[in-house]
């Protein structure tokens, strides 16, 4: 097979750039994500249906529906209802923020209640309150098992940042796309772009597993 | 294995393909259709200029053929290997860069290209969009025009998957104008006529045209050429021009261009 790697070496900044855009976006949806999956977790596991309803049918809608979908949904709807017109950066994080947010609500709940009651019921008969047995002795045994699952959601969103180039963002398989027109080769920018995400996700990976041995 | 029953059954279809009198090729063309009113699918129908050009050259050369919707990067990799696919036709502009890893028939379309503006904001030509919002198809001549006058990496510039998303970008204040093919642009405006919008020509757009994507080295270019050359200056042409893009053409610049090898 010809591989043209002077295309590449010609596309390299764009690529790069795109890149940063790419680890930007993930980082931050990832962050937002997390932040609203809690929240969303409590309501889950409310015994409520005021809070747990709602949190239930979030999680249904944006795990059900596909990513692309909601980016379409983010960027010419929800974004020009509050902003007036469209604006690319933050519909990008939005989509990402709010489609992770779903999973990592659900990563949060089963860590939580993986934990065995057995645990619970010890730390109130040493008469800890509700919020030091989650604070000493549920949390710390519960995080250490989320990371796994965090991970694999975090790799996964890394990948699925490439569906942010229909909306014109101008992330890593934004560039590919660019500059598979130009040429019109698909091998070049598609294999490029795949290496360079697997090796966000790689060293993300090998990050996480450091991590989960010193939690 | 089963042997002599299988290889009997093989035999049948091949015999009689050696037995008709004219062992005809039967050359497959890809495309993407996608691009409305170029080419395009109507249910399970491929419709649209290009496959009815693609009728008329193909008729004119006397060859049989065969048109598949593969989508645009599946076409572009059959038709640089060249082995399952002879041709793609999808509304390809020709440029050099192009030409590095493909061969072209001549050109066979003019490709002119459109602003489509606010009424009454003044962008009419590319230098008044320089530095304006502009949303085009990521790889159309608009995308190639834009690049030229914009800056490649201009992050202004920006290249969505279909026309039909710039439009979209545009409804909602993401961008400043659309610049696309006259007839995507016109559609838009007949099918939106309560939109605040104007369609501009900028004369000193340079002129690009789309020719048949052909494998480096393919004997199909000496077949197509002739063909396409008698099509384009026939008055069916003329007519497939007028009932797709709504326009009458002028031919003369792809002639010329065709002149020009």
């Amino acid at each position: 097979m010809d591989f043209r790697f002077d295309i590449v070496a010609e596309y390299m900044p764009l690529i790069l750039r795109g890149t940063l855009l790419t680890i930007g976006f993930s980082i931050l949806g990832i962050l937002l994500g997390s932040l609203l999956g809690l929240i969303i977790c409590v309501g889950k596991m409310s015994r409520s249906k005021f809070f747990n309803l709602p949190a239930s049918m979030y999680i249904n809608f944006f795990r059900g529906t596909p990513l692309l979908v909601q980016i379409f949904i983010v960027h010419f709807g929800v974004v020009p209802a509050f902003y007036g017109k469209t604006q690319v950066f933050i519909a990008a994080v939005l989509a990402l923020s709010l489609n992770s947010a779903a999973y990592t609500a659900e990563i949060f709940r089963a860590g939580i209640q993986s934990i065995d009651r057995g645990q619970r019921e010890a730390a109130y008969s040493l008469g800890m309150t509700h919020r030091q047995a989650m604070r000493f002795v549920i949390l710390p045994q519960a995080i250490k098992r989320m990371i796994p699952a965090f991970g694999n959601e975090f790799i996964v969103l890394i990948k699925d940042s490439s569906l942010l180039s229909v909306i014109a963002a101008p992330e890593l398989m934004y560039w590919g796309k660019v500059m598979q027109t130009q040429y019109l080769r698909i091998w070049e920018p598609y294999l490029t772009a795949a290496i360079i995400y697997f090796i966000l996700t790689y060293s993300l990976s090998k990050l996480l597993n450091y991590l989960e041995r010193r939690v | 294995m089963g042997a002599g029953g299988k290889r009997g059954f093989h035999k049948l279809p091949l015999m009689t393909a050696c037995g008709g009198a004219a062992q005809e090729k039967v050359y497959k063309f890809a495309t993407d259709a996608a691009y409305s009113p170029m080419e395009f699918m109507d249910k399970d129908q491929i419709v649209g200029f290009s496959p009815e050009f693609l009728a008329l050259v193909m008729q004119e050369a006397g060859l049989k053929y065969e048109l598949v919707n593969t989508g645009w990067d599946p076409m572009l990799e059959f038709v640089k290997q060249g082995t399952e696919y002879d041709a793609g036709i999808s509304s390809i502009s020709i440029t050099d860069e192009r030409k590095e890893t493909y061969d072209y028939t001549v050109p066979y379309f003019e490709s002119v290209n459109m602003i489509m503006s606010k009424k009454g904001s003044g962008l009419t030509t590319a230098e008044s969009l320089k530095d304006k919002k502009v949303a085009v198809q990521n790889g159309t001549t608009a995308d190639i025009i834009m690049s030229e006058v914009m800056g490649k990496d201009n992050p202004n510039l920006r290249r969505f998957e279909t026309n039909t998303l710039a439009f979209m970008e545009m409804e909602n204040g993401g961008v400043d104008a659309v610049v696309a093919d006259i007839a995507v642009i016109g559609e838009y405006l007949k099918q939106n006529p309560d939109k605040d919008y104007e369609g501009h020509i900028d004369p000193n757009f340079p002129t690009e045209f789309y020719g048949i994507l052909l494998p480096k080295g393919s004997e199909l270019k000496a077949k197509l050429d002739p063909a396409i050359k008698k099509v384009v200056a026939s008055e069916a042409y003329k007519e497939l021009y007028r009932k797709w893009i709504g326009e009458e053409p002028n031919v003369d610049n792809i002639l010329k261009a065709q002149e020009q090898g």
